[in-house]
């Protein structure tokens, strides 16, 4: 909770990663709003707002009375929208990084699978 | 968020049971040592000390003349006026501490005089029982086998008053402790040091004034002959009025206090 | 949301000084609010007032909409906690835990005994014989278990030691989350509450300087650093809250950015970071603290 996005950004981002790591898997119970707000030692609304996120998109849903659990193909739509973030704020900076440096597309290639031997 | 309001308005009268001001009596009494114990004990130990001195006084005269004379003496005793200005203090006491702090639970000032106006009425009541029940057994006893006399000096209405003469003369006295010296603190409590130094400047030229007109009009042999004439009870009831008075301007006061911090 | 305080135009005055000055605002039900502001700026006047401890000068309060002055069915759904507490000579923790409850209609013992426990109260000892920590802890238990429904807190922890104000706000907020109310939290430790607040009100010089939801208000400023002429021209349109120059670097706080402005300081080989909720009010009052000496 240190950086400057909104918390209840980071909350669901927190979650998120949950999910993706396999902490929460699909159609389990995540923890209450109030649960999250005792172990960030944040607001509960704060935790509420970011749950919430995550309900708007349908990662998560509401079992009325029971409380919010990760929703069905929950993990793999997590990871694509990962993976189009990445491609859109690592890929397209680096492509265009290495074409004002003069690096062919095949020299970029390379050097990313020197990268991945080490 | 799926948190519920919670209708908390309407609800928190019922369950609060009994009035405020009966939680601001049983506030009063909550450190029960302070108001039911010292002074009990501060008087006991006075009692012990007198009865030392009657019993010396008692053992060097032994012609019974003489004794009946030591006994008419000892009916000037001032030995229980501590318990007096002892609540005097609890007055002053609950105004200067218990005031703040009743204010600081959400009490309201009314709620606040009103429930420690009881509380004085409830102390007075009890002090003057024991007190009479004190008399009755001075009396009985005559003087605790020496002819003491402490709780049934001249001013309590000597050995002659009926019980509840005693209890009146008690109960008047005490009260008048607790609500003068309460409505001296709510001077401080309102207007501070200020304030302190105006009652006091005012009060002692009023007091000034008042000796001033009856010794230039001669009249005190008149003021003795009234006194003579009302006897204690009549004194006493006649200190109602200042009570009253001060009842109501330490409400008058502290309606418009505000704790300092 | 229904609003439990509403404060209209209210001035409090004593003598020539105006501690409060024609303040306005509202706050919502159950939402932990921060009321923030240098010591001597009004934050203890204005919650006085709120409680009908002091008396207003000017102005309309209301509090679950009656004025709260000698109001006791909605004073006794407000517990007001305050460093300068006094307590009896006589008293020890015990008498005032036995009391509470009397005054207090939402008052929940077990809870009660718990925090006594977390916080190590010795109940019978003289009140005047605890240590400044161990005085302000009773009046985090008598404000934590009494859960008025609008609770305020003036600097509830002078003396208490990290860890105790640790378990006041796990305690706070555990119970909040259960027990949903209104909290006003006064302090002057603010990166330690930040995260717990939801909307933040600043006080300074007696007026209400900001109102705002505290999340909005974490990402309204940032602190532009770089070489003098850079930062200059970077900041040169723009709402400036704090200047810092060392030699020929500069480091700026300014407004929220968006994120083509972000990307246009980068491009000027600016660093950008993060202001923090405590920086971002010192900076305030301190720019008001000046336009307050311009003026007089």
């Amino acid at each position: 909770m240190d950086d400057s996005r909104p918390i209840f950004v980071q909350i669901a981002e927190l979650i998120e990663n949950d999910i993706i790591g396999g902490a929460l898997p699909e159609e389990t119970q995540v923890p209450s709003t109030n649960d999250f707000a005792a172990f960030h030692r944040i607001n509960p609304a704060t935790a509420g707002k970011g749950v919430n996120l995550l309900v708007d998109e349908g990662i998560l849903y509401k079992k009325r009375g029971i409380g919010m659990f990760v929703a069905e193909g929950a993990r793999s739509r997590l990871v694509a929208k990962r993976r189009d973030q990445f491609q859109n704020e690592y890929v397209r900076p680096l492509v265009t990084e290495a074409g004002k440096l003069g690096i062919t597309e095949t020299q970029l290639v390379e050097m990313i699978r020197e990268e991945g031997a080490e | 968020m799926t948190i519920q309001t919670e209708p908390t308005a309407p609800a928190a009268s019922d369950r609060l049971g009994g009035s405020r001001i009966i939680a601001v009596l049983r506030l009063n009494f909550v450190n029960r040592f302070a108001v039911l114990g010292l002074p009990w004990m501060i008087l006991g130990f006075i009692f012990v000390v007198n009865l030392a001195i009657w019993w010396i006084i008692f053992s060097s005269v032994s012609d019974p003349a003489d004794r009946a004379d030591v006994s008419e003496g000892l009916q000037y005793s001032g030995a229980s006026f501590y318990i007096f200005v002892y609540m005097a203090v609890v007055g002053v006491q609950a105004i200067a501490m218990t005031f703040p702090f009743a204010l600081g639970y959400s009490v309201t000032r009314r709620d606040f005089w009103l429930g420690t106006a009881l509380t004085f009425v409830v102390l007075s009541a009890l002090y003057s029982a024991g007190m009479t029940l004190l008399a009755a057994i001075e009396v009985w006893t005559n003087g605790w086998g020496f002819g003491g006399r402490m709780f049934t000096a001249l001013y309590f209405g000597g050995t002659e008053a009926p019980w509840f003469e005693r209890f009146f003369l008690f109960f008047a006295a005490f009260l008048f402790f607790f609500f003068v010296g309460a409505a001296i603190a709510a001077i401080y409590q309102r207007w501070r040091v200020n304030g302190m130094v105006v009652f006091t400047a005012v009060l002692t030229l009023a007091l000034v004034a008042v000796v001033g007109v009856i010794t230039l009009s001669n009249s005190w042999p008149a003021v003795g002959e009234w006194f003579a004439v009302n006897g204690p009870a009549g004194v006493v009831a006649w200190s109602l009025l200042p009570t009253a008075v001060s009842a109501l301007a330490g409400f008058l006061l502290l309606r418009r206090a505000t704790p300092k911090t | 949301m229904s609003a439990v305080v509403e404060v209209s135009h209210l001035t409090k005055n004593f003598r020539s000084v105006t501690a409060v000055d024609d303040v306005s605002f509202t706050v919502e039900e159950n939402m932990i609010y921060g009321l923030l502001g240098r010591n001597g700026a009004g934050k203890t006047t204005l919650m006085q007032l709120l409680t009908g401890q002091d008396f207003a000068t000017r102005g309309d309060i209301r509090v679950f909409g009656e004025n709260p002055v000698e109001n006791a069915p909605v004073l006794q759904l407000v517990s007001f906690i305050k460093e300068s507490q006094k307590y009896p000579d006589d008293f020890k923790p015990k008498h005032v835990l036995k009391s509470a409850p009397w005054f207090f209609p939402f008052w929940d013992a077990d809870f009660a005994e718990r925090l006594i426990d977390d916080f190590r109260l010795p109940l019978n000892r003289r009140i005047k014989k605890l240590s400044r920590g161990q005085l302000s802890s009773i009046g985090v238990i008598v404000g934590l278990a009494s859960r008025a429904p609008l609770t305020f807190f003036d600097e509830p922890y002078l003396g208490l030691d990290a860890v105790a104000r640790q378990i006041f706000y796990d305690r706070l907020l555990e119970d909040y989350g259960e027990h949903p109310r209104t909290v006003i939290l006064s302090t002057h430790l603010i990166d330690e509450v930040s995260n717990l607040l939801e909307h933040v009100l600043v006080i300074d010089e007696g007026k209400i300087i900001v109102d705002q939801d505290a999340d909005t208000l974490r990402g309204s400023a940032t602190t532009v650093v770089g070489t003098r002429t850079a930062v200059d021209a970077f900041v040169a349109d723009r709402e400036v809250l704090h200047r810092d120059y060392v030699g020929g670097l500069a480091s700026v706080t300014v407004g929220r950015l968006g994120q083509a402005e972000r990307l246009e300081a980068a491009d000027a080989g600016l660093e950008l970071s993060p202001v923090s909720l405590q920086q971002l009010i010192v900076r305030k009052t301190n720019v008001s603290q000046k336009e307050f000496e311009q003026s007089a």
